[in-house]
């Protein structure tokens, strides 16, 4: 090969060379939009669901909330447990509170979306509609008792652009949320399509719808300060078929938990320590006895130290110590009872059957659905005999703890009916049934003042005793207008103002 | 852009590439055979000074890659085929020389030194080298010898001191826990997005920082990724502080860029082998200041039983119980009349306790901590001819903590070779291989499974360590352990033992270069790398951890890969003696996969047992996996004229998967983003005639832009899976907003400095000043959850980051006739971050919250944390506690209960970003010894101590003995202790109103207790425990011999060098009871200015030894 020639080829070369790397370059910079544009699309989850895989997380949420913020101050503060160390939340210094709130709008969030998805299939799935409405309509309650005006209205929102949304006042929520109750009333209907992914009631559509009215009478009754409640209460148990409502235990919203974790009872996951900073309240322990009511024995254990000795003892401690009375009452912890065995497995305990019967999520119940109905009739807002509904309460109690009510119990000195102080027995005997499932029994009594409660000694606030959350400091930062307005409208935002249907 | 040269070259873009490498691999194949008749010429290269042979210098063919360095004795010999070639002769301090050899095949040369530091080369963006002096940007360069001498087993962390303007935070887990760098200050509203990009040979590796999913507990710190680096692999590590430095690498190089050379072995003569061992030994460098007057219990009394309560306040896990005076009180470590433990409450037949001393033990903590140990060993073989150079290196690193069973191995290999194929054509390749093992890594963060939390807030003082050490209860064992509370604690040993976090990683990083000398002044080059990390972890919990009652096994694998490509052109062309230009240009295609595989048994079956298959219930899972590209194309160019005045200009545009829509969604979202930058260095020195004692000055510019993308997987609206309820599935809606309309991130910035060197380079010093401006930035805004929603995706912001750093090199003695020498480097940096506006109607923004919360707020400056504090009188009248006197104003406000109020609103509580940062480095040689110490300081800044605030309430730390120094007062009939002596109460100093506009001073008594364990109110009130940050500490010290080789050349040793070592040896700091270089982790992100029980700090001290063989 000649010199030239080789040369020549060699040019050649670099030439090829210099091309294809100019070629490869030009590749390299062409960022092929769809090569990009299934780079970026999240292989990981869906951007799209159907409804009942929405339900149970949603369902699981707020019994969880209502079990957890119940166990950290709504038993507490209603003096179904009284704490002995780390006495704050006892002595009402309360910060923020925003488990119910963070709860609320998150599953609001996804009962919107459940609804809407189940509306714009087809056919319309008209019962799933009707179970995000009973669901929402019991969040917004929940969440309204709680802290008093609320985002409702424009709440949600989110991805329509409202960022800020504005706050409802407590007496427009309430219209809404009836309303949104009859409506889910006439949603669902066994002969619709089937619920699935139900875990509260597995898919019986007629459970949900009495879910819904006997959420209606709740919430009528915890308005009726304010409102005559009077027709549409009656109207509701004057047709029974039209507007179904519990009729026993087995059909009320109790989440029954899974035996083990992640779906426990959540106290069951909590440190030993955590959960023996709560005894049986003294209010609740001198209520008990002065009835001489065996429901003792669920809500608490025997004393540790009457135990050992042989001879076993309730013994509850006063609400609001500060934290040196509180360790030393009575002796010291081995003197007070601890919550029972149901709510709180020791060591590697498993929870029994019947465990799981009484630590359940409460959404509502038939015996509380009792004692509304007695309230009613005793106070005219319904016809019926309040004597009936009081006793079919205490009785279904009794049996929601698997007790037999002794033959004299109906008829023994405080709890036999009396009309002149029925009201009393009426609410003292709701708080009782409501025990752990304390904010239910906190909001009724902010309305009745059943059973009289007295701030501890050592309360730091002015003694007085709490009636509602205040609002999250986030609020202040993220929405601050709104919530301005609301304060200004409803009071000082703190925990002494009083929400509209206790005013 | 994309269009035209979509249009203008039609083939699809694989097929070019297969095409264009199909070529490039024939055209080698054939150029290869091209070779020509061949020359060696050799030589000997001498000093001009004392005519002493210079081994070591780098002897190239010009317009080739061929090269050598001289040997020992100043020789080389090359090979070549070009005819009249040209030799150029360069060595550091000496200027380069280049030699026509015409057909001459012997060459000796003498090298001038260099006075004017013109041959100065700092290694710049994609490994390019240049020369300092052309530079219109500062940089900074450590050597090997300062990471592998006294080191740190995370590379990363050397950084501190010995950079200017660089902040290191080291995660508060000890043994190779990762570090949080930051460079010039914080830029990003994004915590996380504020860390420098680490770039291996030019080519950028993952630095990522894998934390725990937030499953419950669990957080231990897992290392980031450049802290695996291999330090005895490093030749040095540069690091490229603003954006003009970085442009080139674009999107993360928006924080700097720290650039790692490795070693080669080019400068080897034949075959060489080094050896290195570094032995040192940990131990704790700072303890919390603890009281040991009181015991375990409450008010004075304490008597144990079983622990949770059933004795006397012995389910008490604080410190307000009896004096420690020797007392008889039955305890967990008393012996029982069964001749077991009284702590071994599950044994059946326990027994009676039978009291024992009630005695402090002031060292119990102290006791727990052993000394860690680090052993790193490692040797390489290196070898080079005229025609190709290795490098084989392996280190093996054994590492003990000093939390007892907390280890580390790494076992790292690393083959660095070049070779050339032909005169024009090379390849090199660089492959490390990092086997990375913990048996178990300490758990972090405020709770159980932190043994902080136990020792520095809930620890009895009476406990001697030892009654803990046999952590079963006997005829228990793997089932309930021992404890001296069963109320809320794990016992420390049973925690570190059986309650392990381990690891096991691989991670291979390999790239491979090919270059082409298509003519003297063009050369291309293509290169592929790969790092490649798979990553198990498994976390095992024994039955009877308090959160764990049936133990819990966790095994997470994380796999990473980022992949980078590039193809370049350098041009290095000398128009005339006057000018010269040198010009890269070409495109590089990034590809970052991650996939992360959570699988979670939460109760285990049967004890001791750590397996998926012996869940007792269904197991718990997670995936992610995310995937991401970016392509880019970019170009420099840099004019220089006469040597002294220098242009540089860049330019780049990326395309990223990012921000790309996905198919279907619709948008105006861009992912194509285009960025400059120039700048200007000149030496004035050069250009014009200065005083005589100016050796050299030279003024440098720049200005420069860097865009951004984001995550990947921002334009979809996602259901994320929750826990099955049973075996139901369910779905959760993502509650983060997309913002289909999303732009890149673009910073902008400037520098400019000055390079001055006086009295014979005696005196050095160095100034910069910068400032940057970051737009556009993508944030996930906060929303009110009302919303439904608690963030959307925005661009937002407008930060402006401003700083000055000083780099001041003295030499106040050089006595080269002595062989005397001190160098001082002083290393100053300041830097400010303001936001000058977030979005609109938006004004402040959370970066990250734990205890205080760092927001961004308008006006503000980055880094300011929010907290309450106390409720003091105003002077504003329309304050509730407004004092119309004046006389009150600033004083705490008191309720009528004696504690403090609450001032409800969120206040800035300072910063955490320093005021500025200082570095001392003094270097001290005497023939053949060598001293160097290095003093690190920070000045200002605020810390958030959770130590001071959780050890006051569990009345561990001294503190808690103010209003107890008499004993405890206890009397019902008199709550508010009117009659409790002097010594047994507690006023809080401040006053309390007593009408409108009216105060008088608190006088209300109370417990030492409530005033210790409530002094936040609950913490709820976080400025009591903020502190000023500032400390000064003894970084490093350095003490070496290297012996003369005519002493050791017998045995065959060559360079033999003993230094004595110890890093942190001596801390100055008004932070109590911690070090304030400790910070908390959560979720992997290391939260500057908040400590939260860290494992304390250590300081190391040991021997490094090196030689040749």
């Amino acid at each position: 090969m000649s010199q030239q020639k080789l040369s020549f080829r060699m040019k050649r070369t670099r030439i090829y060379i210099l091309g294809s790397l100019i070629a490869l370059l030009m590749g390299i910079s062409t960022g092929c939009d769809n090569e990009f544009a299934d780079v970026n699309t999240n292989p990981n989850i869906p951007n799209s669901v159907t409804p009942n895989l929405l339900l149970p997380n949603i369902i699981r949420s707020a019994a969880n909330e209502i079990v957890g913020t119940g166990w950290s101050i709504g038993n507490i503060v209603i003096q179904h447990t009284a704490k002995i160390q780390f006495v704050n939340e006892d002595r009402y210094l309360w910060g923020n509170i925003n488990g119910i709130w963070n709860t609320t709008y998150g599953n609001l969030r996804e009962l919107e979306n459940m609804y809407t998805i189940a509306g714009s299939s087809v056919p319309v799935q008209s019962n799933y509609q009707g179970v995000a409405l009973v669901l929402k309509s019991w969040h917004i309650a929940l969440a309204t008792d709680s802290y008093g005006d609320l985002p409702y209205s424009e709440a949600t929102q989110g991805k329509t652009g409202i960022a800020k949304p504005k706050y409802d006042t407590q007496e427009e929520i309430y219209t809404r949320l009836l309303s949104d109750l009859t409506e889910a009333n006439e949603l669902l209907s066994p002969s619709n399509e089937a619920i699935q992914g139900d875990i509260l009631f597995n898919g019986n559509a007629l459970r949900w719808k009495k879910m819904a009215n006997s959420l209606r009478l709740r919430y009528l009754m915890r308005i009726s300060k304010k409102k005559d409640v009077k027709a549409e209460m009656q109207a509701i148990l004057n047709d029974p078929q039209k507007f179904p409502i519990f009729e026993n235990n087995a059909e009320h919203a109790a989440l029954r938990f899974l035996p083990t974790v992640p779906n426990q009872f959540p106290p069951y996951t909590y440190r030993s320590g955590s959960i023996d900073e709560f005894r049986l309240s003294k209010t609740m322990e001198d209520q008990l006895k002065s009835l001489s009511d065996p429901r003792i024995t669920v809500f608490a254990r025997p004393t540790v130290a009457s135990v050992a000795a042989g001879n076993p003892v309730y013994a509850g401690i006063p609400n609001g110590l500060d934290d040196i009375n509180a360790l030393i009452y009575n002796g010291g912890a081995q003197n007070l009872s601890r919550i029972g065995t149901s709510f709180y497995i020791d060591g590697f305990g498993i929870p029994t059957d019947r465990d799981l019967n009484i630590a359940q999520g409460m959404f509502m119940s038939y015996p509380e659905l009792q004692f509304i109905l007695a309230e009613a009739a005793q106070k005219g807002l319904i016809t019926g005999d309040a004597k009936t509904y009081y006793e079919k309460g205490v009785k279904a109690s009794f049996d929601y703890y698997g007790l037999t009510l002794p033959a004299s119990y109906l008829t023994s000195p405080g709890v036999s009916f009396d009309p002149a102080t029925a009201l009393a027995q009426i609410g003292t005997q709701k708080w009782i049934a409501l025990f752990f499932n304390g904010l239910e029994a906190w909001f009724d009594w902010r309305r009745t003042g059943i059973p009289t409660l007295k701030p501890g000694i050592f309360n730091l606030n002015e003694n007085r005793i709490p009636v509602r959350f205040i609002y999250p400091i986030n609020e202040y930062s993220l929405n601050k207008a709104s919530v301005e307005a609301a304060v200004q409208r409803q009071g000082a935002d703190n925990i002494n103002t009083k929400v509209w249907w206790e005013k | 852009m994309r269009r035209i040269f979509t249009s203008a070259f039609f083939i699809q873009k694989k097929k070019a590439a297969q095409v264009g490498v199909t070529i490039l691999i024939m055209s080698i194949l054939l150029a290869s055979q091209l070779a020509h008749a061949q020359t060696t010429i050799k030589g000997t290269v001498k000093s001009s000074g004392n005519q002493e042979v210079l081994p070591g210098v780098t002897v190239v063919v010009k317009g080739t890659t061929v090269g050598t360095t001289t040997d020992g004795e100043g020789t080389f010999s090359v090979t070549t085929n070009r005819t009249n070639p040209v030799l150029s002769f360069s060595f550091i301090g000496f200027e380069p020389l280049e030699v026509a050899v015409g057909s001459q095949s012997i060459i000796n040369v003498t090298l001038k030194t260099s006075t004017t530091q013109l041959s100065e080369v700092v290694v710049t963006a994609l490994g390019i080298t240049k020369l300092e002096r052309t530079l219109g940007y500062v940089t900074q360069k450590i050597d090997n010898a300062a990471l592998t001498t006294a080191r740190e087993t995370n590379l990363v962390s050397q950084l501190a001191g010995k950079i200017a303007g660089v902040t290191v935070v080291n995660s508060p887990s000890g043994i190779g826990g990762s570090a949080r760098v930051t460079i010039r200050g914080e830029r990003s509203l994004n915590i996380n997005a504020n860390q420098p990009l680490f770039v291996i040979d030019g080519m950028p590796i993952n630095n990522n920082v894998v934390g725990a999913s937030g499953r419950s507990n669990q957080e231990a710190d897992y290392g980031n990724g450049a802290g695996f680096i291999n330090p005895d692999d490093v030749e040095s590590m540069t690091v490229l502080k603003g954006p003009s430095a970085s442009a080139l690498y674009g999107s993360r190089a928006a924080n700097g860029v720290v650039v790692i050379t490795t070693k080669s072995g080019k400068n080897a003569k034949g075959i060489g082998v080094s050896i290195n061992s570094n032995s040192t030994f940990e131990q704790v460098l700072k303890l919390p200041n603890y009281q040991n007057m009181y015991g375990q219990g409450l008010n004075g009394q304490f008597g144990f039983v079983n622990g949770s309560g059933g004795g006397l306040r012995d389910g008490v896990d604080e410190n307000w119980g009896p004096l420690l005076d020797g007392r008889l009180i039955a305890q967990a470590s008393s012996p029982t009349s069964n001749g077991f433990r009284g702590g071994d409450t599950r044994v059946a037949n326990r027994g009676t306790i039978t009291p024992t001393p009630f005695n402090a033990n002031p060292n119990n903590i102290r006791d727990f901590f052993e000394t860690g140990h680090t052993l790193s060993n490692n040797v390489a073989v290196t070898g080079s001819n005229d025609k190709g150079d290795f490098r084989l290196s392996y280190t093996n690193l054994n590492q003990t903590g000093i939390v007892p069973n907390t280890d580390l191995k790494r076992n790292s290999f690393n083959l660095n070779a070049g070779y050339n194929l032909t005169e024009r054509l090379n390849v090199r390749a660089n492959a490390s291989y990092i086997k990375n093992t913990s048996d178990n890594r300490p758990s972090l963060s405020y709770g159980t499974e932190n043994i902080m939390y136990l020792f520095n807030c809930w620890f009895g003082r009476q406990i001697d360590m030892n009654s803990l050490r046999n952590y079963w209860q006997p005829g228990l064992e793997g089932i309930q352990q021992h404890n001296f509370n069963y109320n809320y604690h794990d016992n420390p040993y049973f925690n570190v033992y059986e309650n392990t976090n381990g690891q096991d990683m691989d991670r291979i990083i390999g790239n491979i270069t090919l270059s082409y000398q298509l003519a003297d002044w063009l050369k291309v080059q293509v290169r592929t790398q790969n790092d490649f990390q798979s990553e198990i972890r498994e976390r095992r919990r024994a039955f009877s951890t308090q959160r764990f009652p049936f133990g819990s096994f966790r095994r997470e694998n994380v796999t990473t890969l980022e992949r980078n490509s590039d193809l370049l052109f350098l041009v290095d062309k000398t128009v005339n003696d006057n000018f010269s230009f040198n010009a890269t240009f070409g495109g590089n295609q990034r590809n970052n996969k991650y996939d992360y595989i959570d699988v979670f048994a939460s109760q285990l079956t049967v004890p001791g047992v750590f397996s998926l298959n012996n869940s007792r219930v269904p197991v718990e899972y997670a995936q992610n996996k995310s995937d991401r590209k970016i392509n880019s194309i970019f170009g420099s160019a840099q004019f220089t004229y006469r040597n002294y005045l220098s242009l540089e200009v860049t330019g780049r545009n990326d395309w990223s998967s990012t921000l790309t829509l996905p198919n279907g969604v619709v948008g105006t979202a861009q992912n194509s983003y285009f960025y400059p930058s120039a700048s200007l260095s000149a030496v004035l020195s050069d250009m014009v005639k200065l005083p005589e004692f100016i050796s050299f000055l030279k003024l440098r510019g720049g200005w420069a832009q860097v865009g951004n993308d984001t995550d990947p997987y921002q334009f979809a609206q996602p259901f994320s899976p929750a826990q099955p309820w049973g075996t139901t599935p369910t779905f959760v809606e993502s509650s983060r907003i997309p913002n289909f309309g999303l732009k890149p991130e673009i910073s902008t910035s400037q520098e400019v400095g000055l390079d001055l060197r006086i009295l014979k380079n005696r005196i050095g010093l160095d100034v910069t000043y910068y400032r940057s401006n970051s737009r556009n930035q993508i944030i996930f805004l906060p929303l009110t959850n009302t919303t439904g929603y608690t963030q959307v995706v925005t661009n937002a912001g407008a930060i402006l980051n401003y700083g000055m750093e000083v780099m001041l090199n003295l030499t106040p003695i050089r006595r080269d006739d002595l062989g005397l020498r001190w160098d001082m480097n002083i290393n100053y940096s300041s830097n400010r971050s303001k936001v000058l506006e977030l979005t609109d109607g938006i004004s402040n923004y959370q970066m990250a919250s734990r205890y205080v919360s760092v927001e961004a707020r308008v006006g503000e400056r980055m880094g300011d944390m929010y907290g309450r504090g106390y409720q003091l009188v105003s002077s504003d009248p329309k304050s509730a506690y407004y004092d119309p006197t004046g006389k009150f104003v600033g004083q705490v406000v008191v309720s009528s209960n004696g504690r403090p109020l609450a001032d409800p609103t969120l206040k800035n509580l300072g910063n955490y970003s320093p005021d500025w940062l200082a570095g001392i480095n003094n270097s001290v040689t005497y023939k053949g010894f060598n001293l160097g110490v290095l003093f690190d300081h920070r000045q200002g800044g605020k810390l958030y101590s959770h130590t001071y605030v959780v050890g006051r309430e569990g009345g561990q730390l001294i503190e808690t003995l103010e209003g107890r120094e008499k004993g405890y007062y206890s009397n019902p009939s008199d709550p508010t202790m009117l009659n409790a002596p002097e010594g047994t109460y507690f006023v809080v100093p401040g006053v309390k109103k007593t009408g409108e506009g009216q105060f008088s001073e608190n006088t209300r008594r109370i417990t030492p207790r409530e005033w210790h364990s409530a002094f936040t109110l609950g913490r709820s009130v976080i400025e009591p425990a903020i502190f000023d940050a500032t400390f000064t500490k003894l970084r490093e010290v350095k003490m070496g011999y290297t012996v003369p080789n005519k002493l050791t050349s017998k045995i065959g040793v060559r360079n033999l060098n003993i230094s004595l070592v110890g890093r942190n040896l001596l801390l100055w700091s008004k932070v109590p009871h911690i070090d304030p270089e400790s910070s908390s982790m959560s979720g992997g992100t290391i939260i500057p200015g908040s400590e939260s029980v860290a494992i304390p700090s250590t300081r190391s001290y040991g021997v490094n030894l090196s030689f040749n063989l």
